[in-house]
């Protein structure tokens, strides 16, 4: 609905004042008038839009953060409130999706799988992190507040600059990694069952970096590894096919100040993964790894 | 990128002393409570019945144990929020030596008390 | 993480209508923590005025009329420090439930159960500091 570009007026009062100092030709008046009408039309078919959705029982009311710091007058954060017809099954994502394509195509958002496999669609909705494509809009109460992760640098409308957090992975290593190999030279490097059944949880992590922005310690610490980073130390320094060697490497990295002991068990990591993964258990089980490796050397 | 980070081991160990004195804590402060407010009554404190108490050199020790934990657990919990909060660079060096200065003047100061009551003439 | 821009009420104060127990158990440790270790240094000088009353004559202690028992016989006289002690309990008593179950979190034990735990340690300190109330505020008035 709203997606104009508040101070119409103003801007309006700036293009009479240049019309004045230099006379334009009759072709960019003509385009200024064209576009003013378009403006119009189209802000009249987004309020009649908006009447008719709002008058339908069957929409939900999305009340959407907006910002763009590359255009004057969208510098300023806001909320844009969008009608959108619910159809059963519908995710915030969906009904995203349906504002864009349907009322203001400059609403920007990452998103691609859909199905909640390439964790590029973490919002913060409703005042929690969300994996937006797998969050039901009959699960949330109206009007559902979409807003991007907090704890990061906007860059525009939803989607938020991931650089640090993606360094905070970088910094664990997470690929694997050893120096203990099968005797045969094709053969594979098997793992038990019992050990893939532990870092199983562990695997799941898709990146979306929900955790890291509910995190509260990675929100002031900034050299703080997060959640998802010590969860990713986590899957590989319990997978025994790394061997001693490498292990050790990696409790160096997760015991160094900023690792795991600045995690305070707020659990607010455990409770926003969208793929249910125990990261507060996870950080714990590495506390006790990483005291009982350095109790060994006393 | 691991290579930049060199506090190894250290954030562990005062991790783990932070639970051994905490769970310490958990049981003297409960004593200690019950002492000195259900066995002994709050308005019939007085200097000859501190220093009975004090002069139990079981009592004395565990009393002092008692300051030298409470003060390491207290310091540095608040130390570790500080951190939490971000606190780096040359102001988390003065905070953090302020932090001991004040430990060791509380910890001076409670000893001294102690010694008053128990009749040791080092105060 | 720098802002581009201020976000203000999103970022911090709007935010604790959606904290979950793990959270608030977080804020009111560190709540009480900081309230205790204030108390303690000043419960430490309140105490040092033993050592002024230790130089007293004997008949002048045992009539407890040195600095120290007059400090604290005036201090606990007041109903305020009365239920300023009441409050102390409260915030040591959350402190210590709290704490035992960080320490059970941190031995990994049901970590499942980690607001079950919280809210049991609200209502035990409740319940601990309303049967202290008498025993605390008796001779005060």
């Amino acid at each position: 609905m709203s997606t104009q570009i508040p101070k119409q007026t103003e801007k309006a009062d700036e293009t009479a004042a240049e019309t004045e100092s230099e006379a334009p030709s009759k072709g960019d008046e003509r385009r200024a008038e064209k576009r003013r009408r378009a403006d119009e039309q189209r802000r009249q078919r987004e309020a009649e839009e908006a009447e008719r959705a709002a008058a339908d029982e069957n929409t939900v009311e999305l009340r959407v953060f907006r910002y763009d710091p590359d255009v004057e007058g969208k510098q300023e954060p806001r909320f844009d409130t969008f009608h959108v017809p619910f159809t059963k099954g519908m995710t915030v994502l969906d009904a995203l999706m349906y504002s864009r394509d349907t009322y203001d195509s400059s609403l920007t958002f990452r998103h691609s799988c859909r199905q909640a496999v390439c964790g590029s669609d973490a919002m913060f909705v409703n005042g929690g992190q969300k994996l937006a494509c797998k969050t039901q809009i009959d699960e949330l109460e109206e009007p559902i507040r979409v807003e991007p992760l907090p704890h990061a640098e906007v860059t525009k409308d939803l989607v938020v600059d991931l650089e640090h957090f993606y360094d905070q992975m970088e910094a664990v290593e997470p690929y694997f990694q050893t120096n203990e190999y099968p005797d045969g030279e094709l053969e594979e490097q098997r793992q038990t069952r019992e050990n893939r059944e532990k870092i199983k949880m562990s695997t799941r992590c898709i990146w979306c970096s929900a955790c890291m922005s509910s995190c509260n310690i990675a929100a002031g610490d900034n050299e703080y590894l997060g959640p998802a980073a010590i969860n990713k130390a986590y899957r590989f320094a319990m997978d025994e096919r790394e061997g001693e060697d490498v292990k050790q490497k990696r409790l160096e990295i997760i015991e160094q100040e900023h690792g795991v002991w600045r995690c305070q068990t707020q659990f607010s990591c455990t409770e926003v993964c969208p793929k249910d993964i125990p990261l507060t258990e996870h950080i714990q089980e590495l506390k006790r790894e990483a005291v009982k490796n350095n109790l060994k050397f006393w | 990128m691991a290579q930049r980070y060199s506090s190894f081991e250290k954030g562990g160990r005062m991790w783990l002393l932070q639970r051994v004195t905490a769970a310490f804590l958990l049981v003297v402060l409960a004593f200690h409570f019950f002492l000195l407010h259900f066995v002994h009554h709050a308005d019939e404190v007085s200097f000859l019945m501190s220093a009975g108490r004090m002069e139990t050199m079981s009592y004395y020790s565990l009393m002092v144990l008692f300051l030298l934990t409470a003060t390491f657990h207290g310091v540095n919990g608040v130390y570790n929020a500080l951190v939490n909060q971000g606190l780096t660079g040359t102001k988390r060096t003065v905070i953090k030596w302020t932090l001991v200065a004040a430990s060791v003047v509380l910890i001076l100061q409670g000893i001294r008390t102690a010694n008053a009551w128990a009749g040791i003439p080092l105060y | 993480m720098s802002q581009s821009y201020n976000r203000g009420l999103i970022e911090d104060f709007s935010r604790w209508r959606e904290f979950e127990a793990g959270m608030w158990a977080w804020i009111f440790h560190k709540f009480t923590g900081w309230v205790l270790i204030g108390y303690l240094f000043t419960h430490i000088a309140v105490l040092s005025t033993a050592i002024p009353a230790s130089g007293a004559e004997t008949a002048v202690l045992q009539a407890g009329n040195d600095v120290y028992t007059q400090t604290i016989v005036s201090l606990e006289g007041l109903l305020l420090v009365r239920v300023l002690e009441v409050g102390l309990l409260a915030v040591a008593v959350f402190h210590m439930l709290n704490g035992a179950r960080l320490l059970l979190v941190d031995l990994g034990v049901g970590l499942e159960s980690q607001d079950k735990s919280f809210y049991a340690s609200l209502v035990l300190t409740g319940a601990i500091t309303v049967a202290s109330v008498p025993t605390f505020i008796a001779g005060a008035f």
